[in-house]
């Protein structure tokens, strides 16, 4: 098995981006491969806490916290989470925060890199 | 010692969008890459602008002015201060009527040494098949 | 009726799909992506189904947006999250997200 990084900076909520990154993340950790999914720029807010489910909007802090636990390795931006007012105190347990050369790390042995841009 | 190289290709005006300036912040991200990776490993990046991307690199933008924020050009100069390859394509910058005297093409006035290369569209394909791994943005 | 646009965004004619020119290509569609598996506008199919890539689209997100996998154009093949990881694993090297 291999690994994938897929990295995503589109909008919670405002993007299915997010969700079909979040998909994708859960069918490969399926197979059995690695995954790393950094999130940057609008996608830093799905690092959020507390994310209400409602019918009429995607949700995905309960499908996150599950392939977390499957394996799922989470790290946002913590300069674009900073500057949209995102803090270590408002961050999704087990979501990690760390600066851009974190995502060329996970790129660095990745088998596959699947990189989708913000809006 | 093992290197992955990255090729960051920029498709889509700046501003409205910041994903040309995160592709660019991203691949300068490069410079310090080396806390994740085992001692003489390494993680090379090309950026590449290509399409309405190579609007990025009309200089003279007053985007500190204006926004009171960084401007694109400014990641440009920064991205050939950290010596990275920066691609601009010939053919697009000839369909929007510019050339090299309308963009950005070197950091000099910080003491850097990379020139910006405006090349045809196939160097960045040639680019875009001896990399490890593409990112569009 | 008075109406003031304001038009945000500028888009060049060139496609930089029609610019990619490997040695083997998958066109994955997906997201909005895959309204070209089956709309056609003025009854012409998307020119995307005469490329002489593979054909692929999401399950997923035809069946999200009312598509009926059912009925996409015979050139496409209807694929799971599952068969896309494979295909990114299996078929191809690298990817590009469009």
């Amino acid at each position: 098995m291999g690994k994938l990084t897929i990295g995503c900076f589109a909008s919670l909520v405002g993007s299915t981006n997010l969700d079909f990154a979040v998909k994708l993340a859960g069918a490969a950790l399926d197979k059995g491969h690695k995954v790393d999914l950094w999130v940057s720029g609008n996608g830093t807010m799905l690092s959020l806490e507390k994310q209400r489910a409602f019918k009429d909007y995607s949700y995905l802090e309960k499908p996150v916290k599950e392939l977390m636990e499957k394996g799922l390795n989470v790290t946002a931006c913590e300069a674009c989470a900073e500057a949209r007012g995102y803090h270590d105190d408002n961050t999704l347990e087990g979501v990690k925060r760390f600066s851009m050369d974190w995502y060329l790390g996970s790129t660095f042995d990745a088998d596959r890199v699947l990189h989708i841009g913000g809006e | 010692m093992a290197t992955t190289k990255l090729g960051f290709i920029v498709q889509r005006p700046g501003y409205k969008s910041e994903n040309p300036k995160l592709a660019l912040t991203h691949a300068i991200a490069s410079q310090s890459v080396e806390i994740y990776l085992d001692d003489d490993d390494e993680v090379l990046c090309d950026v590449a602008f290509i399409g309405e991307g190579v609007l990025n690199c009309i200089k003279d933008q007053k985007a500190l002015d204006n926004y009171q924020f960084n401007s694109t050009e400014s990641h440009v100069k920064m991205a050939l201060l950290c010596d990275l390859n920066v691609l601009v394509c010939k053919e697009d910058l000839e369909k929007f009527g510019m050339s090299e005297s309308d963009i950005v093409l070197n950091a000099e006035e910080m003491g850097g040494d990379m020139d910006v290369k405006v090349v045809p569209y196939e160097e960045i394909t040639k680019m875009m098949e001896e990399v490890n791994h593409l990112l569009f943005f | 009726m008075k109406l003031a646009v304001f038009v945000s965004d500028y888009k060049m004619t060139v496609d930089t799909l029609e610019r990619l020119k490997p040695e083997k290509m998958g066109i994955i569609l997906v997201q909005n992506g895959v309204y070209h598996a089956s709309v056609k506008e003025n009854g012409n199919a998307s020119s995307i189904l005469d490329s002489s890539a593979d054909l692929y689209a999401l399950k997923e997100d035809l069946e999200t947006r009312g598509i009926d996998p059912a009925n996409v154009d015979s050139k496409v093949k209807v694929v799971t999250f599952g068969d896309v990881v494979d295909l990114m694993f299996n078929d191809y090297e690298k990817t590009a997200w469009l």
